[in-house]
């Protein structure tokens, strides 16, 4: 007995002592605004990062005696984890988050997210950020985006864009096309002289961000609101659908797209463009940085050649979980982040600001970059992506479009797809 | 008469201290999480908030889900190709290395070759995985480019990426990174067996073949059985894998019960249905165990 009551003792103050600690914990949040916890996943060397490592620095110099606790996380642990920690008593002040309504949607319907409306306008960043781009920061009850409550404010934007090698066109005398027949005859030419076009990644999103592109040339803003934001019934064995799935799949058999590429990575596909062995790369802007250091080629971008509509949103979200602790630091970093300064920054570094003042980008590809993007806007051209309406698309979207590439037929392909988005519908 | 009882039982007793901290330590870190997971299962629940009571609808659906039996059966390959193919080739290994090499060309050589086959063991699956996933690239791979140099060029396709071959590729990987552990479990069983069993059946005329036969595998049954538990446990368990090579893919061509559980766990953000499949998945993995345990009971009783 005396050995049972000393253990319960032990136990006990163990016990006192862990629930003390996570008070403690509790209270340095806390304490009177002198921490900013922030957590983003950009890599230093990126647009991003580059610019809000400024951005951390001007506020650190704005804000004497507070101390911003960075830690850098990866895409995917935040995307995995968010909730749970959003939950818990260790959610930073401000993190970057990804959005959509599978992701940023589903924390804002669940409460983990602070209403952001009221900043946004008393700052101005409603003015700032064109209402294309306020789509994905913006959210309704239901947690679908393109509502009227801001739960989170981009700072960059990015869209699809074919990135060409122009030393590979010139070397096989074909001419960067303008059009989609001008795409589809620069295409031939090259397969006629064993040159496989476009480079692909089967086993991640490269590839039915084709088929969504190629969808996108025959719909129309009331197809995409329908298919991204509920407004009406998707229908993929329409006509839309049905041209992208089966074009996709004849541009695999004309050689156009390997059929070796089932299995590659989007790392592998890009890598394999900026080594020189493709003519034409059809990804994000988030690559521009990277083409920009390491291409050994003369290149350029371009939207996808006659495209009205083309991938494209927001960036990633700055958010503040519900649960912070200091939102006034939160909101004063996000707008140093929202400032020309940082934008600039941005812009220089590869990236597609929001809100940058077009003569600050001195770089002439950036510049280029830029002014595509404001000309996708200024016509409501961004489509947002495949995958974004319901949860598990992603990997739904790459297993049809794997099997689309080994030959399984296009409806039966878009049936699945089908199931899932059916299956994935907010009830 | 109740002295030597009553000591006996002190003494039964008296394990319980060192006892205890494992077994606190399994019931916080297995037992409870388990009872959480089988409670999670009849639930509907995206992770966060309330999750709601759906009895057993998500038992109901993965009856029907057609995806979910296909990755039961792609298991019964990976069981063949991480479990009873690395016993093979390991009994036959360690039987070559311990009875032939190790002896007509000493210790050293055989513990040297050992090492090499165990090597893949050592290697964190993810690192392997990764290598492997370049070793057997469409574009610039070695074994496409080993196929080329050896006029083989025809053969060379994207093996990852055709449902034909992308399961028994995988398959193939694991089993090289599987060699090695029945092999060092079955060498060093072998060092208890008596070198005269081998030197009579030797002077009684036994090829290698029948020394293997009648000596080597009945005298390391029980060995057999461990290897046979632990990697059909590893290969139901196989997840990193199929994570590193295919995610699954392609077109759900490689995807596995773990594999599936965590995509609904964390892509789907269908907790849930996710906690379903973990759940029947320990079921099998616990029934399996209690099989393979009564099995070598009874082979050690046979054996008495």
């Amino acid at each position: 007995m005396i050995k049972a009551g000393r253990s319960a003792a032990v136990l006990a103050a163990l016990a006192a002592a862990a629930l003390s600690l996570t008070a403690c914990g509790g209270d340095d949040g806390g304490s009177g605004g002198k921490e900013l916890k922030l957590w983003h996943y950009e890599a230093p060397d990126s647009a991003m990062g580059k610019a809000w490592d400024e951005a951390i620095k001007e506020f650190e110099a704005t804000h004497p005696g507070v101390k911003v606790t960075f830690e850098e996380k990866g895409f995917e642990q935040i995307q995995k984890t968010a909730p749970m920690v959003l939950n818990s008593k260790d959610a930073p002040d401000v993190m970057e988050y990804n959005k959509g309504n599978a992701t940023a949607g589903m924390l804002s319907r669940q409460g983990l997210l602070t209403d952001l409306t009221p900043e946004v306008t008393k700052r101005g960043w409603d003015k700032l950020i064109s209402p294309n781009v306020q789509v994905t920061a913006k959210y309704d009850a239901k947690g679908t985006m393109g509502g009227d409550t801001w739960y989170g404010v981009p700072d960059y934007a990015e869209y699809l864009q074919v990135y060409y090698n122009k030393d590979l066109f010139e070397k096989n005398d074909v001419k960067i096309p303008t059009t989609f027949a001008e795409l589809t005859a620069a295409m031939d030419a090259f397969v006629a002289k064993g040159v496989t076009p476009l480079t692909n990644a089967g086993a991640e999103y490269m590839a039915h961000q084709f088929v969504y592109q190629l969808a996108l040339d025959k719909a129309d803003r009331a197809w995409v609101d329908a298919f991204q934001r509920y407004t009406g019934k998707t229908n993929f064995n329409d006509a839309a659908w049905t041209y992208g799935a089966t074009t996709f799949a004849d541009w695999v058999k004309k050689g156009y797209i390997a059929k070796k590429s089932v299995s590659l990575k989007a790392e592998d596909a890009g890598v394999a463009f900026m080594s020189g062995k493709f003519p034409m790369m059809f990804s994000g802007s988030w690559w521009f940085g990277r083409v920009a250091a390491e291409a050994k080629f003369d290149w350029e971008t371009a939207v996808w050649p006659g495209a009205k509509m083309t991938l494209g949103s927001g960036g990633n979200l700055w958010v503040v979980p519900k649960g912070s602790e200091n939102k006034q630091l939160a909101y004063d970093f996000i707008d140093i982040t929202m400032k020309k300064q940082a934008q600039a920054t941005l812009g220089n570094a590869g990236g597609v600001p929001v809100a940058a003042d077009p003569s600050a980008i001195t770089d002439a590809k950036a510049k280029k970059l830029i002014a595509d993007f404001d000309g996708l806007t200024r016509s409501d051209g961004l489509a947002y992506y495949p995958d974004w309406p319901v949860a598990g698309f992603y990997d739904a979207w790459v297993a049809q479009t794997q099997k689309l590439m080994n030959g399984t037929a296009p409806g039966e392909v878009l049936g699945g797809i089908q199931k899932t988005y059916d299956g994935g519908l907010p009830k | 008469m109740t002295t030597p009882g009553r000591g006996r039982s002190r003494e039964q007793w008296g394990y319980l201290p060192y006892l205890l901290p494992g077994l606190l330590l399994f019931t916080a870190v297995i037992g409870v999480p388990f009872l959480m997971n089988i409670g999670t299962s009849f639930t509907e629940w995206t992770g966060v908030g309330a999750p709601e009571w759906i009895g057993l609808g998500n038992y109901r659906e993965l009856v029907r889900d057609g995806e979910f039996w296909a990755s039961f059966r792609h298991n019964v390959l990976i069981i063949f190709g991480m479990a009873i193919v690395p016993t093979m080739i390991g009994l036959v290994l360690a039987a070559a290395l311990t009875d032939l090499v190790d002896r007509h060309f000493g210790p050293r050589t055989a513990s040297v070759l050992r090492a090499c086959v165990y090597l893949p063991q050592v290697l964190p699956v993810v690192i392997a995985g990764v290598v492997w996933s370049w070793l057997l690239a469409p574009e610039n791979g070695a074994v496409n480019a080993l196929l080329d140099a050896v006029g083989l060029g025809s053969l060379a396709h994207d093996w990852l990426g055709d449902p034909a071959t992308a399961l028994w590729s995988v398959v193939g990987v694991m089993v090289w990174m599987q060699i090695g552990f029945p092999l060092v479990i079955f060498m060093s069983g072998l060092q208890r067996v008596d070198p005269s069993l081998y030197e009579a059946a030797e002077i009684d005329g036994a090829s290698w073949g029948r020394r293997f036969r009648h000596v080597t595998v009945p005298q390391i049954r029980p060995e057999i059985f461990v290897v046979l538990l632990w990697t059909t446990i590893a290969a139901l368990k196989a997840f990193p894998q199929i994570f590193v090579l295919t995610k699954g893919g392609p077109g759900g061509a490689t995807n596995v019960p773990s594999y599936y559980s965590w995509v609904n766990f964390f892509e789907k953000s269908d907790v849930g249905y996710g906690s379903a499949i973990a759940t029947v998945l320990t079921l099998v993995i616990l029934a399996l165990t209690v099989v393979f345990l009564r099995l070598q009971a009874r082979d050690l009783e046979e054996g008495r």
